[in-house]
C-alpha cells in the first residue's frame, strides 16, 4: 500500500504562487507565438530554406530526450529492481509525460501542418523514414507513460501488468529516443551528425538532462529543504543519484570530447569547421561545456556532492548546458552550406527570433505547469510502502548520509 | 494563336490526359477517402483556364532587341520566351527577358497622367502628384509650348531621349523639332552610352556606328573592354554564339582584356588584366608584333613593293616602299608611331607581360578569321577614341573588315515613306524663326564639341550657367540623367527651375522632378517599330504588338507626341492630324515591305505583326581576299569598284581604312588644343595617355553592368535583385568588390562599410573581397543607389556611383569618361 | 515510360542565370526561392584568379534521400512521370526533414522570412489558400505534384517542369527546344539557355542525345558519393565542387 506522503511544499501556497506565475508565462508565450504564427506564418521564425531546423526543433529534442531520460531512470527501480530509486519513480514517470507533452506541443507549432500529420502519417506508413518511427515510438511512449502512471497512481507498484507495462515502456523509450537519434545520425549528407553511435550519445545525454531536471524539481517540491523529504528520498539524494549524475555528466563530456576530437581531426570541413568556427567560436557553447558540464562534474566528484545548494546549482547548470548542447547540435549540423559559393560565403548564420524564443519559453512553462499540477494533485512523491516504511522518519540530510 | 489547344490537339490530348489521370490515381497510394481529412480548399488540381494567346514583341530591357513570345491567358501575361524564328533570340532569352511581366505588373507604376502640386523640387520633396485627365495634361503642355513659340523662345524647349527604339518613338522627336522650331528636339544619351566606339570607327573606316559581327565563322576573338558575357550587344545572341563558337570545329579561341575578373575573363582561354585606360597601348603593341612578325593580311592591307622587306622594330621604312591596298597611311603609321610600340614598351604602360602580348599577337595574327572587339571599357576614357581606333586597326591588319567571320555594319530596313512630308507643314517660324540661330543646349557641333553626336551630360551645367541659354521646358523619354549622368548633383540643382515632363511608366528620379507626368505604356502594352541594332548586318526590323490593353491609363509615347503636335498652332497641327496615330505611322513603314518581302514572307503590317520581324539575309557585301563583292541573289559574285566600296563600306575620305584619319585631320587644331597632340599627328592611330579624373585618389573605380542590370529599371525587380551580383554573392544589394590586400592596407575587413570618395563627392558601400581583381581597381556593379524608382529600389544598396564620377568627356567622341575615375577608399 | 534526365555542359554555360529567372517566372517562385540556382566560386588571386559556376536544379535522384526520410510520403518519386520527384502539397506537413536530407540544397520552405523587403507576398496578397497571388501567375496548377503556387507550410522544389514535360509524345528520345513540335514541352530552364548548355531527354533511351553527350563527354553526377544517383549530369571542367572554407579565412590566407 502506498505510504503516507510527506509535506510537499508545492501543495501549499508556494505551489499556487508558482502555478499562477507559470500559468501566466505559459499563456503569454503561447499567445504571442500563436498570434505571430497566425499573422505571419513561419516567416516569424528566423529559420530559412538553407537552415530549416532551428531552436524550436532543438527545444523539442531537449524535451523529448529529457523525457526519455526520465523514462530510463524510472526503469531503474521499476524494471531493473534498483530499489533505491523508488522514491523518484512516480515523479519520473509523470515528469517524462509532462516533458514529452511539452516537447510535442512545441514541435506541433513548428510544423507546417500539424493536424494534417495526424492522418497522413498513419495513412501513408512510410516505414523508410526514421521520423516515422520516432513519431510512432514517442506516441507509444506517451501511451505507456500514461498507462504506467495510472498503475502507480492506483498503487500497483509491482503487479504483473505494471511490470509488463514498465518493460514495454522501457523498450519504447529506447526505440523512441534511438530513432530520434537516427533522424540525425543517419544523415550522411550532414557529416556533423552522421554517426552510428548517435543513439548512445542521445541515451547518455538524455539521462544527464533527466537527472538535472528531476533533481531541481524534486528539491522545488520540498521547498529546497531536505529535511522535509522522506528518508528514502534523502538517502537517494545523498547516495546513488548524485553519483549517477556525476557519472552521466562525465560520460556526456567524454562523448562530446570524442566527437570533438574526431571532428577536429577530420579534414572534412563539413565537420571540422563546425567545431572550429561554430561551436568553439561561441562563448555560449564553451560556457555550456566548461561551466555547465565540466564544473558540475568536478564538483560532484568531490565530497561537496551532497550539498543541497551544490546539487540544485549543478542541476540548473546542466539543464542549461544540455539545452545549449541541443541547440548547437541541431544548428551545427546545418551551418556549413551544402555548397561553398559566393551566395553563402560564410557559415549560415542563425539566431532564434522572438517567436522561436517564445516557443521555448512556452515549452518550459507548460512543463512547469503540468508538473506543478502533478505535485498538487497526484502525489508524485509516492513510493511503495515497503520502501517508505523501511526508512526512518524525516531526519536531517547529514543523518541520512 | 490558340497555342495550347493547337499543341495539345495535335496529337497528345487524349493520350496525355489519360496518362495523367492514371498516374494521379497511382499516387494517391490506393487509399480512398483521403480527401475527407484534408480541408477541401487546399486540395487543388488544375483549375479551368482560358485560352492562351501568344503575341510577338521585342524585349525592352537592353538594346539587344530580342524577339519575344508573350503568353497571355485570361488577360494576364504569365510567361515570356524567346521567339523561335526570330534571328536574334532564336527561342532563347537572357536572364532579364523572362522578368518582363514584372515591368507590366510593377506595383509602383504610374497609373495615369499627373501634375505636380508641390512647387519645390529636390530629393526629399514629395512632388505631391495629383491625377489629371489626358486632355488636361496634353492641353497644359501644348499651351506652354505654344506660348514659348509665340515668344520666340521655342529653342528653350528640349526633348531628351535615351533608349529609343525606332522611328515611331524617339525618331518622332526630330520632325517635331523642325516643325516646332527647336534645335533641342532630340538630344540622345549616346554620349553617356557608347559613342566612343562609333567615333573610333567613323575615324578609321568612316562608319559612325557599332559593328555587326559574323561570330558564327570567327576563329579568334580578342575582346578588349567589352563585357561580352554580361552586356555586349546583342547579349542574348552573343551568348548563343558563344555556345556555338566554343563547341564548333575549330573551336574559337578567346583572349579577353579587362580590368577585373568577370564571367568573360573567367570563360576565356586567356585573361589579361590591364591598367584602366591603357588599351590603346596594348593594341598598338599587338599591331607592332603583327607587322614585325609579318602576320598582316597582305591581300587586304597591301605589301612591300619589295617582298624581301620587313618591318623591323625601331626602324623606319621608306615612304613609298609599301603598296597600300585597303589601308591608308600604313607607312606613316609605322614610321611615326608603331615602330617604337613594342610589347616591352606596352608592358610598362598596361601592366600586361610583354610575353603575353606577343603570344596574343601571334595567335591573333595567325588565326583567320579573327575579330578584335571593344566597347565602353576601352573607350570610356579621355583617350577613348584613340584607344578604339588602335583596337579597330587590328581588324584591318588581319583583313576581317567585311570578311566572312569578320566585322561589318548594319543595313537599314526597307521602310515605306510616311504619308506626310515635314517640309510641307513648316510655317515661316519653323523655316526662318529666331531659333535657327541658336546652338543646341549641349553645344554639339559648335567649337566646343565639334565632333560629337550628342552631349547630354553637358545640358545641366549649360543651363545653370545660362550658356548658351537656359531651358524653359524639358521632356524626357526613356532617360534618367538626374541619376545616371556623371555628376548628377548638378542635374539635381539645374532641373529645379525647369518645367519637366517625364514620360516614364515608372517613378524614376527624373520623374520626381516632373511638373507633368505623361506615362508611357510598358513594352508589353504597345505597338512600336524596332529596327535592329547592329547585329549581323543584313536588314531586320521587329515590331512590338501589345499583349494586353494598357492596364493603366497610359499612352504610348509616340501617340503622346502626335497628340501634342495636333495641339500646336499653325500647320504643324495638320501634320500630326494627317499622321493620325502611331499605328498609322507604322502601317506606312510596313508598306515598304510589299516591294521587298522578308525571308519569312513578311510583306506588310499584318504579317509583320504575326511574325514580329521582317528580315532579309544575307549581308549585301563581302570582302574576299582583298576584293569586295556584292551579293547577286546567288553568291557574292559582282566585284565592286573602289567608288562603290567608298560609298557603301569604307566611307572615309580616302575610301580605305585609315590608320591616318582624314576625319580627325579635319579637326586637327581642335585636337591639338584639347589633347595636346601636334596637329600634324592628329590623324594617326596612336597612343595617348589617359587623364584620370576625380582628384588625387589612388584607386581606379569601375562600375560595369551585370547580366541582370535591366538598364534603368533593374533596381526595382525583386526577382532580379535576389540574384543580382553572383560574383560576390550580392543578394538584394551589391557590394564593392575589392582586392583583400587593398582593403587590409586600409584596415578594412571583408563586409565592412566603406567610403569611396573622389573630388566631387563620396558614397558608401559594403565591401566584399575579390582576390582575383586588380589590387589597384575597385569594382562596383552599376545598379543601385536610387532615391526614387519604386519601393524596392529606393534607398537600397550602396550610393550612386555617378555621384563620384566627374563630368569629363573624351573631347573627340564626347563619351563621358565613366571608367577613368580615381578614388580613395576608407572605412566608413 | 521515359526516365527524364538533364545534362548541363559547363564548358558552354556562361553563368548568365537565365535558367534561374526562367524557372522563377514559369513556376512563380518567390524572389530567392531559386529552384534553379547558379552557384559561383572564386578562387586564386590576381593575376591568375579563377571563377567558376554551376547551375543547380533538383537532381531528381534515382535514389532520392528526400523521399526516404519523408514521414508522410508527401515527397515521392513518380516512375510514371519519368522518375521526377514531386512534393504533394496536400500531404506535406512541413516537417522539413527532406530539406535536411537532400544533399543538394534544392528544396525550399517558402513560408520563411522574406528574403527581400518589402515582402512581395504582401504586395500581391493571396486571395485563396496559396502563399501569394502575383498577377502573372502561371495558370498551370497541380498541388499533388507541387505545381502552382504553394500554400503555407509545405516544401517546394523543381518539378522538372512536369506541367510541360507531361505533354511530351510517348517514346520521344529528347525534348529539344529547337524542335518546334516539342518546344512547349521543354523545361523552362533548358528551353531558354542561350549557349545551349542544357539538354533534356530520356536516360533510358541509349539513342538519346543526353546519353550521347554523357557518353562522349564523360558526364559526371554531382556529389556522387552520396549515392543519390542524380538524373542530372554535368559535362566539362568545373563540376567539381570546391570544399567549403569561410570566405574570410580564405582571404586571410
Ligand atoms: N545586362 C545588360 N546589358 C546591356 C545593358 C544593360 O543595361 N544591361 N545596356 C546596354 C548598353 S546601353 C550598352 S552601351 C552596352 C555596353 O556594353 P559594354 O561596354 O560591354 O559594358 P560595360 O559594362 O559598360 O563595360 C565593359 C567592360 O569594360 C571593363 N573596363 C572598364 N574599364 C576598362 C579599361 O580601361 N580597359 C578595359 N580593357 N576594360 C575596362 C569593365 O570591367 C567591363 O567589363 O551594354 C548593353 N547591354
Ligand atoms: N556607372 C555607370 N554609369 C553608367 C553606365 C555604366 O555602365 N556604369 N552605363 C551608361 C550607359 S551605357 C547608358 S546607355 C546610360 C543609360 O542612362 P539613361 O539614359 O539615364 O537610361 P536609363 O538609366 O536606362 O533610364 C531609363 C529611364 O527610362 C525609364 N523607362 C523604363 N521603361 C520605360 C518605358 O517603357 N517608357 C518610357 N518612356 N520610359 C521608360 C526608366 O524609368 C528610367 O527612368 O547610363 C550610363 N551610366
Ligand atoms: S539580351 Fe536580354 S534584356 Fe536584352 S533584349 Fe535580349 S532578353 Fe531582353
Ligand atoms: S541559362 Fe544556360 S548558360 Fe545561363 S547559367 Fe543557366 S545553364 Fe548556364
Ligand atoms: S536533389 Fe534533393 S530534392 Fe532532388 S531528388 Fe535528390 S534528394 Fe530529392
Ligand atoms: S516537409 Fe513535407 S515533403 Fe518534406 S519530409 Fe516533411 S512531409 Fe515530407
Ligand atoms: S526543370 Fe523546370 S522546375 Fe526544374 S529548374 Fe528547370 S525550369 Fe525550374
Ligand atoms: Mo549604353
Amino acid at each position: 500500500m502506498t505510504a503516507q506522503t510527506h509535506k510537499n511544499a508545492l501543495q501549499g501556497p508556494l505551489g499556487w504562487g508558482l502555478l499562477v506565475i507559470a500559468g501566466v508565462v505559459l499563456l503569454v508565450s503561447l499567445g504571442y507565438a500563436i498570434s505571430q504564427i497566425m499573422a505571419h506564418g513561419h516567416t516569424s521564425f528566423n529559420t530559412s530554406s538553407v537552415l530549416p531546423w532551428g531552436q524550436p526543433i532543438a527545444t523539442y529534442v531537449f524535451f523529448a530526450l529529457a523525457s526519455s531520460g526520465l523514462g530510463l531512470l524510472a526503469a531503474l527501480p521499476l524494471v531493473f529492481g534498483f530499489k533505491q530509486y523508488y522514491p523518484v519513480a512516480k515523479r519520473c514517470i509523470f515528469l517524462a509525460f509532462a516533458l514529452l507533452i511539452s516537447g510535442m506541443s512545441v514541435l506541433a507549432l513548428e510544423l507546417g501542418h500539424v493536424f494534417r500529420m495526424l492522418w497522413v502519417i498513419p495513412m501513408n506508413l512510410q516505414v523508410q523514414s526514421a521520423m516515422f518511427w520516432m513519431g510512432l515510438f514517442y506516441a507509444l511512449d506517451l501511451i505507456f507513460l500514461l498507462w504506467k502512471f495510472s498503475k502507480l497512481q492506483g498503487g500497483h507498484w509491482d503487479s504483473k501488468t505494471a511490470k509488463q507495462v514498465g518493460i514495454a515502456s522501457f523498450i519504447g523509450v529506447l526505440l523512441a529516443s534511438g530513432n530520434l537519434a537516427l533522424i540525425f545520425g543517419m544523415m550522411s549528407m550532414r557529416p556533423f551528425w552522421f554517426d552510428a553511435l548517435m543513439p548512445v550519445y542521445f541515451y547518455i545525454t538524455a539521462i544527464t538532462s533527466a537527472i538535472a531536471v528531476l533533481l531541481f524539481l524534486t528539491y522545488l517540491a520540498y521547498g529546497f529543504k531536505r529535511e522535509r523529504m522522506p528518508s528514502a528520498l534523502q538517502a537517494l539524494l545523498t547516495g546513488a543519484l548524485p553519483k549517477l549524475f556525476a557519472t552521466s555528466i562525465g560520460l556526456t563530456l567524454l562523448f562530446i570530447l570524442v566527437r570533438a576530437i574526431t571532428g577536429l581531426y577530420s579534414n572534412n570541413p563539413e565537420i571540422s569547421i563546425v567545431w572550429t568556427d561554430y561551436l568553439f567560436d561561441s562563448g555560449v557553447y564553451i560556457a555550456a561545456l566548461l561551466i555547465g558540464l565540466l564544473l558540475p562534474f568536478v564538483v560532484l566528484l568531490s565530497k561537496l556532492r551532497n550539498g543541497i545548494g551544490i546539487q540544485v546549482l549543478a542541476a540548473l547548470l546542466v539543464t542549461f548546458a544540455i539545452f545549449a548542447e541541443r541547440f548547437y547540435f541541431v544548428v551545427g549540423g546545418q551551418v556549413v552550406p551544402l555548397f561553398k559559393g559566393t551566395w553563402v560565403p560564410n557559415l549560415i548564420s542563425y539566431s532564434p527570433s522572438a517567436t522561436e524564443w517564445s516557443l521555448t519559453v512556452f515549452g518550459f512553462s507548460l512543463c512547469l505547469v503540468l508538473y506543478l499540477l502533478g505535485e498538487k494533485f497526484l502525489h508524485l512523491g509516492d513510493m511503495p510502502s515497503h520502501i517508505a516504511n523501511k526508512s526512518a522518519q524525516p531526519g536531517t540530510a547529514e543523518a541520512a548520509a | 494563336m490558340k497555342l495550347f489547344q493547337t499543341l495539345i490537339n495535335r496529337r497528345r490530348f487524349l493520350q496525355s490526359s489519360a496518362a495523367v489521370g492514371a498516374s494521379a490515381g497511382a499516387v494517391a497510394t490506393g487509399i480512398t477517402g483521403l480527401k475527407g481529412f484534408s480541408p477541401v480548399s487546399e486540395a487543388r488540381a488544375q483549375a479551368p483556364r482560358g485560352e492562351t494567346t501568344i503575341t510577338k514583341n521585342v524585349c525592352a530591357q537592353c538594346p539587344a532587341r530580342c524577339g519575344i513570345d508573350v503568353y497571355t491567358t485570361d488577360g494576364r501575361v504569365h510567361a515570356i520566351y524567346g521567339t523561335s524564328d526570330n534571328p536574334i533570340s532564336n527561342g532563347k532569352l537572357c536572364p532579364k527577358g523572362h522578368l518582363g511581366s514584372y515591368f507590366l505588373y510593377d506595383p509602383d507604376r504610374f497609373k495615369g497622367p499627373m501634375k505636380r502640386t508641390n512647387p519645390n523640387k529636390g530629393r526629399d520633396e514629395d512632388p505631391g502628384f495629383v491625377p489629371i485627365s489626358w486632355e488636361e495634361a496634353l492641353d497644359t503642355v501644348a499651351e506652354r509650348l505654344n506660348d514659348l513659340r509665340r515668344r520666340g523662345e521655342s529653342h528653350r524647349f528640349s526633348m531628351f531621349y535615351g533608349r529609343g527604339w525606332g522611328s515611331s518613338d524617339a525618331g518622332i522627336q526630330y520632325p517635331f523639332g523642325e516643325l516646332y522650331g527647336t534645335p533641342n528636339a532630340a538630344i540622345g544619351h549616346s554620349s553617356m552610352c557608347a559613342d566612343g566606339s562609333k567615333k573610333a570607327k567613323q575615324a578609321t573606316d568612316g562608319n559612325s556606328s557599332y559593328s555587326s559581327y559574323d561570330y558564327r565563322n570567327a576563329n579568334y576573338l580578342l575582346i578588349i573592354g567589352a563585357s561580352f558575357l554580361e552586356a555586349f550587344r546583342p547579349y542574348n545572341n552573343v551568348m548563343q554564339m558563344w555556345g556555338h563558337m566554343r563547341t564548333k570545329s575549330p573551336k574559337t579561341r578567346v583572349t579577353t582584356v579587362d580590368v577585373r575578373m568577370s564571367p568573360t575573363m573567367a570563360a576565356s582561354d586567356r585573361a589579361l588584366y590591364i591598367k584602366p585606360g591603357t588599351d590603346g597601348a596594348f593594341a598598338l603593341a599587338i599591331a607592332h608584333v603583327i607587322l614585325t612578325e609579318g602576320l598582316w593580311d597582305r591581300e587586304f592591307v597591301g605589301d612591300f613593293t619589295n617582298p624581301n622587306r620587313q618591318f623591323v622594330g625601331g626602324r623606319r621604312i621608306p615612304a613609298n616602299s609599301f603598296n597600300e591596298k585597303w589601308v591608308h597611311g600604313l607607312a606613316d603609321w609605322w614610321n611615326e608611331e608603331l615602330l617604337e610600340r613594342t610589347p616591352e614598351w606596352a608592358e610598362e604602360i598596361t601592366g600586361i607581360n610583354a610575353e603575353d602580348i606577343r603570344r596574343t599577337a601571334i595567335e591573333f595574327g595567325s588565326t583567320r578569321p579573327a575579330v578584335a572587339l571593344f566597347e565602353r571599357g576601352a573607350t570610356g576614357h579621355s583617350n577613348g577614341t584613340y584607344n578604339g581606333m588602335a583596337i579597330h586597326s587590328l581588324n584591318a591588319l588581319v583583313g576581317s573588315l567585311f570578311a566572312e567571320g569578320g566585322i561589318g555594319y548594319q543595313v537599314a530596313p526597307s521602310y515605306g515613306a510616311l504619308p506626310v512630308e515635314v517640309s510641307d507643314y513648316m510655317d515661316d517660324y519653323a523655316k526662318n524663326g529666331a531659333w535657327k540661330d541658336q546652338p543646341r543646349i549641349d553645344m554639339k557641333g559648335t567649337d566646343r564639341w565639334p565632333m560629337v553626336g550628342n552631349m547630354m551630360q553637358e545640358c545641366a551645367i549649360n543651363h545653370l550657367n545660362a550658356d548658351p541659354y537656359t531651358l524653359d521646358t524639358a521632356m524626357f523619354y526613356y532617360t534618367n540623367p538626374i541619376w545616371s549622368a556623371p555628376n548628377p548633383q548638378v542635374w539635381e540643382e539645374a532641373l529645379k527651375n525647369v518645367f519637366i515632363i517625364d514620360t516614364s511608366p515608372f517613378p524614376g528620379e527624373t520623374a520626381m522632378y516632373a511638373d507633368i507626368v505623361l506615362p508611357d505604356c510598358t513594352y508589353l502594352e504597345r505597338t512600336q517599330d524596332v529596327p535592329t541594332y547592329p547585329f549581323e548586318g543584313w536588314p531586320m526590323a521587329e515590331l512590338r504588338t501589345p499583349a494586353v490593353e494598357p492596364i493603366h491609363d497610359t499612352k504610348m509615347y509616340g501617340d503622346v507626341i502626335i497628340e501634342l503636335g495636333k495641339r500646336i498652332d499653325g500647320p504643324m497641327g495638320d501634320y500630326y492630324r494627317e499622321l493620325g496615330s502611331v499605328e498609322n505611322y507604322i502601317r506606312h513603314l510596313a508598306a515598304g515591305f510589299a516591294d521587298d518581302p522578308g525571308d519569312n514572307g513578311v510583306d506588310g503590317f499584318e504579317s509583320w505583326k504575326e511574325k514580329g520581324v521582317w528580315y532579309k539575309k544575307p549581308y549585301k557585301w563581302r570582302q574576299i581576299r582583298g576584293e569586295f563583292y556584292e551579293w547577286d541573289g546567288q553568291r557574292y559574285s559582282r566585284q565592286m569598284s573602289a567608288e562603290e566600296v567608298q560609298e557603301h563600306l569604307l566611307k572615309t575620305p580616302s575610301g580605305k581604312f585609315e590608320v591616318r584619319s582624314g576625319f580627325l585631320e579635319e579637326h586637327a587644331a581642335y585636337i591639338e588644343e584639347e589633347l595636346g597632340i601636334p596637329r600634324e599627328r592628329a590623324g594617326l592611330v596612336q597612343w595617348v595617355a589617359p587623364v584620370y579624373t576625380g582628384g588625387d585618389g589612388d584607386l581606379h573605380f569601375i562600375t560595369p553592368k551585370t547580366p541582370l542590370h535591366a538598364e534603368g529599371r533593374g533596381a526595382n525587380i525583386p526577382q532580379q535583385m535576389m540574384v543580382h551580383q553572383p560574383i560576390v554573392g550580392g543578394r538584394n544589394t551589391v557590394y564593392l568588390e575589392v582586392h583583400p590586400e587593398t582593403a587590409k592596407a586600409r584596415g578594412i575587413n571583408n563586409g565592412d562599410r566603406v567610403r569611396i570618395s573622389s573630388d566631387i563627392g563620396s558614397i558608401e558601400a559594403e565591401c566584399r573581397f575579390v582576390a582575383s581583381h586588380r589590387p589597384d581597381t575597385l569594382v562596383l556593379p552599376f545598379e543601385y543607389g536610387h532615391w526614387a524608382q519604386g519601393r524596392w529600389a529606393k534607398g537600397r544598396g550602396p550610393g550612386n556611383s555617378s555621384e563620384i564620377t566627374a563630368n569629363i568627356s573624351d573631347p573627340i567622341s564626347g563619351l563621358a569618361s565613366y571608367y577613368t575615375g580615381k578614388v580613395k577608399l576608407e572605412r566608413a | 515510360m521515359a526516365k527524364w534526365g538533364m545534362v548541363i555542359d559547363l564548358d558552354k554555360c556562361t553563368g548568365c542565370q537565365a535558367c534561374t529567372t526562367a524557372c522563377s517566372m514559369e513556376n512563380n517562385t518567390l524572389p530567392g526561392e531559386t529552384w534553379q540556382d547558379v552557384l559561383y566560386y572564386n578562387a586564386g588571386e590576381y593575376p591568375s584568379g579563377q571563377m567558376k559556376w554551376l547551375p543547380r536544379p533538383c537532381m531528381q535522384c534515382e535514389n532520392p534521400s528526400c523521399v526516404h526520410v519523408c514521414p508522410t510520403r508527401a515527397t515521392y518519386k513518380d516512375p510514371d512521370a519519368g522518375g521526377i520527384v514531386f512534393v504533394d502539397w496536400n500531404k506535406c506537413i512541413g516537417c522539413k526533414y527532406c530539406m535536411i536530407a537532400c544533399p543538394y540544397g534544392v528544396r525550399f520552405y517558402a513560408d520563411e522570412k522574406p528574403l527581400i523587403e518589402p515582402d512581395i507576398r504582401d504586395v500581391f496578397p493571396s486571395d485563396n489558400a496559396q502563399l501569394w497571388s502575383p498577377p502573372y501567375q502561371n495558370p498551370e496548377e497541380d498541388w499533388r505534384r507541387g505545381i502552382g503556387i504553394q500554400p503555407k507550410g509545405v516544401v517546394s522544389k523543381c518539378t522538372f517542369c512536369y506541367h510541360k514535360v507531361k505533354h511530351a509524345p510517348e517514346g520521344i528520345a529528347d525534348l529539344d527546344e529547337d524542335n518546334p513540335d516539342v518546344k512547349e514541352y521543354v523545361p523552362a530552364c533548358v528551353r531558354t539557355c542561350a549557349p545551349k548548355a542544357r539538354y533534356f531527354g530520356d536516360l533510358d533511351n541509349p539513342e538519346s542525345q543526353v546519353n550521347q553527350l554523357i557518353g562522349d563527354k564523360h558526364g559526371v553526377r554531382l556529389k556522387d558519393h552520396t549515392g543519390n544517383k542524380p538524373q542530372v549530369y554535368y559535362l566539362g571542367a568545373g563540376a567539381g565542387v570546391p570544399a567549403f572554407t569561410p570566405a574570410d579565412k580564405e582571404n586571410n590566407a
